[in-house]
């Protein structure tokens, strides 16, 4: 990554994605959907049956993940399904570990460059 | 200043084949790529206890204060930039002979763990701590 791309995350597009996403995961109900979904998809009425709360809580829910791009929801036939995406959480990841991405990016540039000279040196 | 803020520290390692002394003097040498400083439009740079530096890239500052200089082991400087939101983060660099190589390893404490700069915190924990390893690393590996 970029330096350039770096200091776009900061723009308030990003900022709000990312607040969605955290929003989205701070709720142990929601964190129980996902880990749920990551084991495949599913209908809206598996989703809720171990829940011990009201349908429309678990579409309120259903509907912040949406909202955070972590959940997509096809059709297959009759059936709606529901199914999990891990991209946002992955991006939110990236974005923590900004300095490790730059830092990293450095060191490889650094070692590269003291390979390169090994080589140059032995030839 | 200390204040009892949260923080984070990234740290990186590298294995550098060539001896600890010719390393170090690499990491202060702006000639060479991959140091933060190769990489400055302006550079400004005084390798030295309590000697300053500021570089900036893309318009962007970055300044900071040399702390410690044990050439061939370790040195540390501060780090101030608009991602540190204007504290000070510290930068510790050590060089540990390996053999015909350097064990090159840097440290980057201190950086504020801010809304906004980490987003939530229990999202963040929650999320570094499970889903990280769940849903597939998106971050490198270090080494």
């Amino acid at each position: 990554m970029t330096l350039a791309k770096h200091y776009t995350l900061w723009c308030i597009e990003s900022m709000d994605q990312l607040t969605d996403v955290l929003t989205a995961i701070s709720h142990p109900t929601r964190r129980a959907i996902i880990g749920q979904l990551a084991n495949g998809p599913a209908r809206f009425l598996d989703i809720a049956e171990p829940f011990d709360i009201a349908l429309n809580a678990v579409t309120k829910h259903l509907k912040m993940l949406d909202r955070a791009g972590l959940i997509e929801r096809r059709k297959q036939g009759r059936e709606v399904l529901i199914s999990f995406r891990g991209e946002p959480l992955r991006e939110v990841a990236g974005w923590v570990h900004e300095y490790e991405q730059f830092w990293n990016e450095r060191l490889d540039q650094f070692e590269q460059h003291f390979r390169d000279k090994k080589k140059r040196e032995k030839k | 200043m200390k204040n009892s803020k949260k923080t984070l520290e990234v740290k990186v390692d590298r294995t550098i084949p060539a001896p600890p002394s010719e390393v170090f003097d690499g990491w202060l040498n702006p000639q060479i790529p991959g140091n933060p400083w190769n990489m400055a439009e302006k550079l400004l740079l005084n390798p030295e206890v309590d000697g300053f530096f500021y570089w900036a890239v893309k318009g962007t500052p970055h300044y900071g204060r040399f702390t410690e200089m044990k050439r061939p082991a370790r040195m540390q400087h501060t780090w101030v930039s608009p991602n540190t939101f204007g504290e000070e983060s510290t930068v510790t660099v050590t060089f540990k002979k390996q053999g015909e190589d350097t064990l090159m390893t840097l440290v980057h404490s201190g950086i504020p763990d801010t809304d906004a700069g980490r987003g939530h915190e229990k999202g963040w924990k929650y999320f570094l701590d499970i889903f990280l390893e769940q849903f597939g690393n998106g971050s490198r590996k270090k080494k």
